[in-house]
């Protein structure tokens, strides 16, 4: 095992049974600057050594690469590698992506600016395996290995110094699911190279070429959701079932009778959730139906196959999957005659209908796409619903999620609806574009297999969780004050939930976390009781 | 007559490969969106980071662009390499000498050829009695001088620190390739030829002699050192935009055409028209996983 400060990239050749290890991590602010305020890492166990590839840190993302039992598969394995590593340079096979790919592959300084910027990396405590470059250098010198074949001499003058074994690529597997995607080292790269696409292009490799992709993500995601409609796996008849319950919580609550519309053809907005929130959050589509109903909207939600669900977890590892569910997703709206699609609190919904499936369809099939955002604020400052502030009279910040704000540019209207609802709102520093991500990015909030939450908890979200605890110093000794997390992304929430959980956040210091439409329904004159869970009674 | 012919191919070389660098990159398909906030042509909102996403309706309204937006933020970053300068202080004083160095020593190129088209319309820069008393000739003059030496003393600090850095850091050094190394040498070792050249006649003189040389088509003279900077400086300009220091050109494209690229396609628009374009474009290679195969299973355990 090589000590995390001493790791270099040739190193991911060499045989060790487990390369690297976390250590001493990012320190947390107050309360959690005590000992013993956290839980400990542990070690993985050696049934997994055996059967996955736990020989990069010890932690294991992808639950589908097992280790080969025989020198054939081996070889076939690296094999089919490499041919996919030749798939990602050839305009034929990667015309969507080889133009970026080229220029953060070809030209990078090794300035190390980026590492900075990059939460991993911090907060692992600096450990050079989660330096952005880390991973792109060590693909760089695989590819210069097989595409230039020379001299030992010409090689380690070019950096083709590393050898090529299936250890070292399945640990660069691996590694291409230590980053969160967020792209926040891209905006600080003096030549404008991105470290985050070529991690994404790794994952490609694998998903695209040798079918190797988390469960989470690929057989219990993009192929359950083309089968059933949702990877969450609820079916039209639950859905309904769902949406009924939803609408008695709505009575129950606040008192309104509301008929949620469901495929209503020819409205002017299709609004989609991200599946999950109708099983794990009932209160954020129900928000959304408050809000809809109040202002008199014309909208409806549809139960259609692909319809009820606007997740498209493809932008994270697959280009074809990414592109046959935004296919799917887009021929509903048509088939229903909406005049738009609305998309609801899911980051990655946002970016991957509105930007990455952007090109992929022409005019015949063209449907427009826009957030909740701006449409929510623009009925707020028309006055289109009565608030009442002071009914959020708490400390609350807000998380901004990286597809949203940093990859799609909507910074404002979320601050304007924030700051319409609820008078002790603090920002999380940095914010807006140069946010940090929650550490769920990229599939992370919905990868649990064997180990890997705790590599999320102890460090893709220990900055974000940083960034909560800063924001609340003023008060977060005291457990009689509640605390709200403003997360409006679902994956976000699931991370702060994990957060929340992980450090025993709210049972310890009243601190909670949900959406934006709740926030502001809670604020709502004509609701007697309050609409968020911890401010009841009952 | 040699000498004067490898110059000729040396620039051509240089000025050719680098477009041949652009070429190749503006040739490449439109890539899938990819942009990055803030991206500074937004007009009104780059200050942070907005969009036009931020409108409601936003594609039934015109887009506001800010050409002014976009060419500021370039501006800054070519000249003073903005980004390096907020998130990296230490090593952009490094960077923006070797930068700001080559910048004047290519104005300094330019004011040799000033000086050369100034010598051959008639009149003289500098003579055994001194710099010629017209104002023109000592404006030539100096500005040639000045941006001679400050050049070169920036690039040789700039390179040299760099180079210190990078060997003496360890997390650079472990990143760094032979070649990274060599390219680094390589400027300062042209750099140190030009100073020998330069010590033994600091007027510059010989430089407007080569300019005349290149402008009238006549041979030149050169002693042994100065011989050996030409040549090497020629094989420096042969192999910059073979390297990735052709970064002047891959930057380009990675700020306008990827990060700062976020043109919607909408029915009719430019986008549209390549899209139908590029569908009729069929490949017959493709990936291998089960699920691109038509009928087989979707996942590897099926
Ligand atoms: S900031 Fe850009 S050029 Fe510098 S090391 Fe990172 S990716 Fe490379
Ligand atoms: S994309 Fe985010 S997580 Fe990945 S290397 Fe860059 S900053 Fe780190």
């Amino acid at each position: 095992m090589i000590k995390g400060k001493d790791l270099k990239p040739q190193d991911m050749g060499k045989p060790h049974e487990q390369l690297t290890k976390l250590e001493k991590l990012m320190d947390l602010p107050a309360p959690y600057d005590k000992p013993g305020m956290e839980p400990s890492l542990t070690e993985p166990k050696d049934a997994w050594k055996e059967k996955f590839c736990a020989s990069l840190d010890g932690y294991i993302g992808i639950d589908t690469l097992t280790r080969p039992t025989t020198k054939e598969e081996e070889e076939e394995q690296v094999e089919m590698f490499l041919s996919g590593l030749e798939k990602i340079f050839s305009d034929e096979t990667n015309r969507n992506f080889i133009q970026p790919l080229l220029l953060s592959f070809e030209y990078c300084a090794k300035c190390n600016t980026c590492s900075e910027a990059c939460h991993v990396f911090q907060a692992s405590g600096q450990n050079e395996l989660y330096r952005p470059i880390f991973r792109s250098e060590v693909l760089r010198r695989i590819a210069r290995k097989h595409f230039k074949k020379g001299s030992g001499i010409v090689e380690k003058f070019i950096g083709a110094d590393i050898d090529i074994n299936w250890e070292t690529i399945a640990r660069l597997g691996e590694l291409a699911y230590r980053c969160n995607l967020c792209r926040r080292c891209a905006q600080t790269c003096p030549l404008g190279l991105d470290n985050a696409l070529l991690a994404r292009e790794i994952r490609k490799i694998f998903s695209q070429e040798m079918g190797i992709a988390p469960r989470p993500l690929h057989e219990k995601g993009t192929v359950l959701q083309l089968k059933t409609g949702s990877s969450t796996g609820i079916t039209k008849p639950a859905l309904l079932d769902n949406i009924e319950f939803i609408e008695e919580d709505i009575e129950e609550k606040t008192g309104k009778k509301i008929k949620i519309p469901i495929d209503k053809k020819g409205a002017d907005i299709l609004l989609t959730h991200n599946a999950g929130e109708f099983m794990a959050w009932p209160e954020n589509p129900a928000a959304f139906a408050i809000l809809f109903e109040d202002a008199g909207l014309d909208w409806t939600l549809s139960s259609d196959l692909l319809g009820y669900d606007n997740v498209n977890y493809g932008i994270w590892y697959d280009d074809s999957q990414a592109k046959k569910i935004a296919l799917q997703q887009f021929k509903v709206a048509r088939d229903l005659g909406v005049k738009r699609i609305v998309l609801g609190e899911c980051g990655h919904a946002h970016k991957a209908a509105a930007v990455s499936a952007d090109r992929l369809f022409t005019g015949e099939d063209y449907i427009p796409k826009e957030s909740f955002l701006p449409l929510l604020w623009d009925l707020i400052k028309n006055n289109k619903l009565k608030l009442d502030p002071s009914k959020n009279n708490f400390p609350v910040t807000m998380h901004d999620p990286c597809n949203v704000v940093r990859m799609m540019g909507i910074v404002q209207p979320q601050r304007d609806i924030i700051k319409a609802v609820s008078p002790q709102f603090r920002e999380m520093t940095p914010h807006g574009v140069h946010n940090y991500c929650c550490g769920g990015g990229s599939g992370f909030a919905i990868m649990k297999s064997m180990n890997f939450s705790e590599f999320r908890e102890k460090v893709s979200t220990r900055m974000k969780f940083k960034q909560i605890l800063d924001a609340f110093q003023d008060t977060i000794e005291d457990p009689t004050i509640p605390k709200y997390v403003c997360a409006p992304c679902s994956n976000c929430k699931g991370a702060i939930r994990d957060i929340l959980k992980f450090y025993k956040v709210t049972e310890k210091f009243n601190v909670h976390y949900g959406g934006l439409v709740e926030l502001v329904v809670n604020a709502l004159v004509d609701i007697e009781k309050p609409f968020l869970d911890f401010l009841r009674d009952d | 007559m040699l000498l004067l012919i490898f110059i000729y191919i040396s620039i051509l070389a240089f000025i050719l490969t680098s477009l041949s660098v652009a070429i190749r990159f503006s040739k490449m398909p439109m890539h899938s969106r990819w942009e990055l906030y803030p991206v500074p042509k937004e007009k009104g909102r780059s200050e942070y980071g907005g969009s036009y996403y931020e409108e409601l309706k936003w594609y039934e309204k015109p887009r506001e662009i800010s050409l002014f937006g976009e060419l500021k933020e370039m501006l800054k970053e070519m000249l003073f390499i903005k980004n390096l300068f907020v998130n990296q202080r230490q090593l952009w004083w490094l960077s923006y000498a070797l930068h700001l160095g080559i910048y004047l020593l290519g104005l300094w190129t330019v004011m040799l050829l000033v000086g050369a088209v100034t010598e051959v319309a008639g009149m003289t820069i500098i003579s055994d009695e001194g710099v010629t008393s017209h104002w023109w000739a000592g404006l030539v003059y100096y500005v040639t001088l000045f941006a001679g030496a400050m050049g070169a003393v920036l690039t040789a600090l700039g390179s040299g620190g760099l180079l210190l850095r990078r060997v003496t850091m360890e997390s650079m050094k472990k990143y760094t390739t032979g070649q990274d190394y060599f390219n680094l040498l390589f400027i300062i070792i042209v750099l140190v030829t030009g100073l020998v050249v330069w010590a033994s006649e600091p007027t510059f003189s010989y430089g407007r002699e080569i300019m005349k040389g290149l402008l009238t088509f006549s041979p030149i003279s050169a002693d042994g050192p100065l011989t050996l900077h030409i040549i090497l400086l020629g094989l420096l300009l042969i192999y910059i935009p073979k390297s990735k220091m052709s970064h002047y050109v891959a930057k380009y494209f990675t700020f306008h055409k990827v990060l700062w690229e976020n043109e919607p396609n909408l029915p009719g628009s430019e986008i549209d028209q390549k899209i139908k374009e590029a569908a009729g474009i069929k490949s017959g290679k493709t990936w291998a996983a089960p699920h691109f195969q038509a009928g087989g299973p979707v996942s590897k355990d099926q």
